[in-house]
């Protein structure tokens, strides 16, 4: 195995044709080392799990080359396929089936003859073991999310691609999986490559991220890089007139000013330093809302792209939606 | 092997589906063969070729019963598509064809099981079966090449399917006519001209022939037993083929 675990070059997908079809990928390049944990951070539909797709070889790569274990995605699908796990978002079992019998399965589906003392092994280590031969219908969330980790590590995979492993579970569940990542990177030596559009779990986890927006990254790095990259804070600012935005510039310590309708995103050097200043300048009654990001992944992928993770529709359309309401009902 | 146990596992523990197995075929028997009950005797000479309407139409309903087969099996195929686990089987170093084979005998073995259950309604009704163990290993080879022939060629058009309808839809455009333009269900002889072309190449036509010459002592097209068996190979080649090109989920 080289150094780098997974390596794109220039990687493109796009769904339909190239008039009416959809860009999933634009262009994407990652290098991945051995042995980390790696973060795609992005909104829904930014193209997270596409890029999963195309490097376990469930979907085609429309341009580009990509390796993973050192083997070519598209011409050395079977070999990829020997050396990876994979954990879905939504865990996928067969409920009518035991905790071992699924083991049973994963073991033929990869083709392992001594496969049961390693099962035993993992359901140790996952604390399963007592419940292996019962039906995992029967278990709860957090159980059918570790048995399904078991399941990706069951033929020594060297890369385990984990697709928004947290997604829709209450906060403990979390927390524990974050351990249990933690805990399979270092205990089995595994590269792993995350997706999640939650910030806290990216900067918990990952050695490295990249964030990816529309299909393509827009920055990579380790979290404390990426976060040094906005050496400043963001003022949020919503109003309920238009501002004069050379004015706002003009005030010292503004490093730059972005305006969508009225809400304006103002770069500073320190807040603390001016906001008293940016206040000074407006009419008070006129802020209808003020916030301020210290430097986080949130303030970095705001920088980049002007937008908050997760808010995939701008405010001013959903006023704008509720206006057209009113509007309607008069 | 492991994708193969799993289709059979699924079926036998959902105890809804085991009965349904078991329930459907003795009540087409049951409703379908007591129809001509109190027919004159000659009507049923004539029409059954001997005095029961029940052993004409037994190899008729197996035969017909293995249609059924291939629609559950590409359900079970969508099934894997909704719910994920096809992603997770295609995951893995397992080839494209290996689940299209698995799927086509899971489906085929669980078509089977009905064989014993209907041997022994029909024997309730009345039947009685005088074949050597030869004859009942032909009998069950003709449905079992049937039965994989008819589940390749539903998993073949299916194969890049998502839509829980697409088995229904095809099985209700395929069923009715190969049912009905065969020898299953009635005799033959009494066909328009393109009914009998159709009959005389419709694979259950030559299943249920040859499973009526055993029920009925007659003489054994074993030729028949030969275009089963090219049937199912010409099938699993295609549906082999056609998997392995447009099996997806994506």
């Amino acid at each position: 195995m080289t150094d780098s675990a997974i390596e794109v070059r220039g990687v493109t997908k796009r769904y339909g044709s190239v008039a009416k079809g959809v860009l999933a990928l634009d262009n994407v390049n990652l290098s991945i080392p051995s042995g980390t944990v790696f973060g795609l951070l992005g909104p829904n539909g930014a193209g997270k799990t596409t890029l999963i797709k195309v490097l376990t070889g469930i979907s085609d790569i429309t341009s580009g080359d990509a390796t993973v274990a050192g083997f070519d995605v598209r011409t050395q699908s079977l070999k990829v396929r020997a050396r990876i796990g994979w954990v879905a978002a939504e865990v996928i079992l067969d409920d009518d089936f035991t905790a071992r019998e699924n083991l049973w399965l994963q073991a033929k589906l990869q083709a392992l003859k001594d496969w049961e003392p390693r099962a035993d092994l993992l359901l140790r280590y996952f604390s399963l073991y007592d419940r292996a031969n019962d039906k995992v219908g029967k278990f709860s969330t957090g159980m059918r999310k570790k048995l399904e980790i078991a399941l990706a590590l069951l033929h020594q995979p060297l890369v385990i691609f984990m697709d928004e492993p947290t997604i829709g579970l209450d906060v403990s569940t979390r927390r524990m999986l974050w351990d249990i990542v933690g805990g399979v990177h270092r205990e089995f030596g595994v590269t792993v490559l995350l997706t999640t559009h939650y910030i806290e779990e990216a900067d918990a986890l990952c050695d490295r991220i990249a964030i990816i927006d529309q299909g393509r990254v827009i920055a990579q790095g380790t979290p404390s890089e990426l976060k040094g990259r906005v050496k400043a804070d963001i003022v949020l600012l919503e109003t309920t007139e238009p501002l004069d935005s050379q004015r706002i510039a003009a005030i010292a310590g503004v490093q730059e000013v972005r305006a969508q309708g009225n809400e304006w995103t103002i770069r500073v050097s320190s807040a603390e330093a001016v906001l008293p200043l940016l206040l000074g300048s407006l009419r008070t009654e006129s802020v209808r809302r003020i916030s301020i990001d210290k430097p986080s992944l949130e303030t970095v992928f705001l920088d980049l792209t002007g937008r908050r993770l997760g808010s995939d529709e701008p405010m001013r359309d959903i006023r704008k939606f509720y206006a057209q309401m009113r509007q309607a009902r008069k | 092997m492991g994708l193969y146990v799993r289709e059979l596992l699924r079926t036998f523990r959902n105890p809804f589906v085991l009965l349904i197995t078991i329930v459907q075929p003795f009540m087409w028997l049951a409703f379908f063969g007591s129809s001509f009950a109190n027919a004159p005797p000659s009507v049923i000479a004539v029409f059954a070729q001997g005095h029961s309407y029940i052993a004409f139409l037994l190899p008729g309903t197996l035969s017909t019963s293995m249609l059924s087969v291939g629609m559950f099996g590409s359900m079970s195929t969508i099934q894997d598509k909704r719910f994920g686990f096809m992603k997770r089987i295609l995951i893995t170093p397992t080839s494209k064809g290996v689940i299209f084979l698995s799927k086509a005998l899971g489906g085929a073995t669980r078509g089977l099981v009905q064989f014993p259950i209907m041997i022994v309604a029909a024997t309730v009704f009345g039947v009685s079966f005088h074949l050597s163990p030869l004859d009942w290993a032909a009998w069950v080879c003709g449905l079992f090449f049937l039965a994989i022939g008819f589940s390749s060629l539903f998993l073949a058009i299916t194969a890049s399917s998502t839509d829980w309808q697409t088995p229904g839809v095809v099985s209700n455009f395929i069923t009715m006519p190969l049912m009905f333009a065969s020898t299953a269900l009635f005799n033959g002889q009494y066909f328009p001209a393109w009914m009998t072309a159709i009959s005389s190449v419709n694979p259950i036509t030559f299943s249920a022939l040859l499973g009526r010459a055993f029920v009925l002592q007659t003489s054994v097209p074993w030729i028949n037993l030969g275009f089963l068996g090219l049937f199912a190979a010409v099938m699993l080649v295609v549906g082999w083929m056609v998997s392995a090109r447009w099996l997806k989920v994506d």
